[in-house]
């Protein structure tokens, strides 16, 4: 029993335990905190596997800055708990669940014999910032432009959409900015 | 073995600077706000500790040895009770003691109507955190026992930057969940706020991070370290520097930036609904993310354990070195961290929207421009 065969199953464990508890809370708050969770053990399943900065990336952007607006729209919206679903609906649920479950075994089944190709990187050193930058600036140097493309119209959408258009333009004052008359308050 | 026990050295001696870090912060706030306020401060507890002295009034037959052995006794509790009574007055005993004894013994109500477990999850997601950010710090050079090579650092990534960063990125949940489980709209909008001071003072502190991971070429803190041997980071990129300690008073909702809890507008801010030892955690965390970014500030701009003069003083590599190189840090954390006390007592607090104007605006641009000078000097080769 190595240790890294010990951690692999006890973070195994807490990501699974913890993608059902986003299933299957009611409560929206509960939800989200169990992703968190999951997402914090797939990020110590990459970094037991070499892939550093994948795991410290997974952090940064998904547990740290998506998360958080789940949890700021969950918060601010004040979603309301959930009921239960219906017996019928659990019991298709459960069906659909089982059968899809045994179609994803009968499949890992059909590779597990399979011995890797032989370009595949294994063992340590790859997953380092370095080797990560210089496969990415020179062999996917394309993609990545693309990706940056694709970012900042996300941003300047964002932008966008949360312009309120006011009649006479943005508000360029400090006072006007500032100074809300009393309807607009917080109630 | 050697090494679990090596490393549950380690984390325990991490865990003691942590501890100690936040505690004498704390101290240092109390009584330095007090000498910045031109008032006394905390003197009282410890201070005026009634001496128990005895009394020769009962031996009257050995009265020639018992009155000179009772003033002995007298003389020598007064003596020892001196150092007591000087950390009095120097308002140590209540700090230290005092408030920890208040904060466990005070109840722990819970507000009507919020969630019983977010309610006590939130002092921890503040914390833990920062507690973890410390695993990737160095906080001594490498030094051999018994040809045994230990390196001072609890995780030796080789991401060290990055992994401080995603723990920045961590400390806003905390927040999140403490202000919007105070059930009450002070609490909320001091979440909200200081959720938005953290998110958008990460950009640049990320792109000034970078600017200085360009420069010296590595994630690791220990390289980082070890490249600043004659010439300290801040001489080499001063702006970088200066961005990095401002957006390192925002992250911590410290000094100029404290709009989360500014006391006067709010109540508390977010954690308005938080007593006892749930406050005093949060509060433990603020402090151990001020000597946090102390810790990095001087790592990667000033440093380190790097004094010019006091390196060649021991040999490299044995334990008399590290514990200099250590004392050498901890005196420039010890430093920052005034230093950051003493700017939060100083200036006014910005308004919230000089506040994103500044990060967003003035701060992310000038961190940009740093960034790309940075990469041009480091292509061009310097």
């Amino acid at each position: 029993m190595t240790t890294s065969l010990i951690v692999f199953a006890v973070c195994a464990a807490l990501a699974i335990v913890s993608a059902i508890g986003v299933v299957a809370s009611r409560n929206p708050v509960y939800s989200a905190l169990f992703l968190l969770g999951n997402l914090l053990t797939m990020a110590v399943m990459f970094a037991a596997l070499n892939a550093h900065f994948l795991a410290v990336a997974q952090i940064i952007v998904y547990a740290g800055a998506i998360m958080v607006l789940f949890l700021f729209v969950i918060m601010l919206l004040n979603v309301k708990t959930e009921e239960r679903a219906s017996p019928l609906l659990v019991v298709i649920g459960g069906l659909a669940a089982v059968s899809f479950g045994a179609a994803l075994l009968k499949s890992y089944a059909a590779i597990a014999h399979v011995a890797l190709p032989a370009g595949a990187v294994t063992g340590s050193n790859n997953g380092t910032v370095k080797a990560l930058g210089l496969d990415l600036f020179t062999n996917y140097v394309f993609p990545f432009e693309v990706a940056s493309l694709l970012i900042i119209a996300a941003i300047v959408g964002a932008v966008m959409l949360s312009q309120k258009l006011r009649p006479h333009g943005p508000d360029k004052t400090l006072a006007a900015q500032v100074v809300k008359p009393q309807e607009q308050g917080v109630k | 073995m050697i090494e679990l026990v090596v490393l549950l050295i380690k984390l325990f001696l991490v865990f003691n600077v942590i501890m100690g870090l936040a505690s004498i912060c704390t101290w240092i706030e109390r009584k330095g706000s007090a000498l910045i306020q031109d008032r006394i401060g905390a003197n009282r507890a410890g201070a005026e500790i009634p001496v128990p002295q005895f009394s020769a009034v009962g031996l009257p037959i050995w009265g020639f040895i018992a009155k000179p052995a009772v003033a002995v006794i007298n003389l020598t509790l007064r003596l020892a009770f001196i150092p007591l009574k000087v950390l009095g007055v120097l308002g140590v005993i209540n700090t230290l003691v005092c408030d920890a004894v208040k904060a466990i013994t005070k109840e722990d109500f819970v507000p009507e109507g919020t969630n019983k477990i977010v309610h006590a999850l939130a002092p921890f997601m503040a914390v833990f955190p920062v507690f973890l950010a410390f695993a990737v710090i160095p906080l001594a050079p490498d030094f051999t026992v018994f040809d045994y090579k230990i390196r001072p650092v609890v995780a030796e990534v080789d991401a060290g930057v990055l992994f401080f960063l995603a723990m920045g990125s961590i400390a806003v949940y905390g927040v999140v969940f403490a202000g919007w489980c105070g059930n009450n709209k002070f609490a909320l909008l001091g979440g909200l706020r200081a959720t938005a001071q953290m998110i958008s003072y990460e950009l640049a502190m990320g792109l000034s991070i970078v600017a200085a991971v360009v420069t010296y070429g590595t994630f690791d803190l220990y390289e980082i370290v070890e490249k600043q041997n004659p010439v300290w980071g801040v001489f080499t990129q001063p702006l970088t520097a200066l961005i990095l300690f401002i957006v390192g008073m925002a992250e911590t909702k410290r000094g100029p930036f404290d709009l989360p809890e500014s006391e006067s507008e709010l109540v508390a801010g977010y954690f308005t609904e938080y007593s006892g030892m749930k406050f005093l955690v949060f509060w433990l965390g603020e402090f151990a993310e001020i000597g946090l970014f102390a810790l990095i500030i001087s790592i990667m701009f000033f440093g380190g354990w790097h004094f010019p003069g006091l390196d060649s003083i021991f040999e490299k590599g044995t334990w008399m070195a590290a514990l200099l190189g250590h004392a050498i840090l901890m005196g420039k954390v010890i430093f920052f961290s005034v230093l950051q006390i003493v700017l939060r007592w100083t200036l006014p607090r910005f308004r919230f929207d000089q506040l994103m104007n500044l990060g967003w605006k003035i701060l992310l641009p000038i961190s940009m421009v740093n960034l790309v000078i940075y990469s041009t000097l480091k292509l061009s080769g310097f």
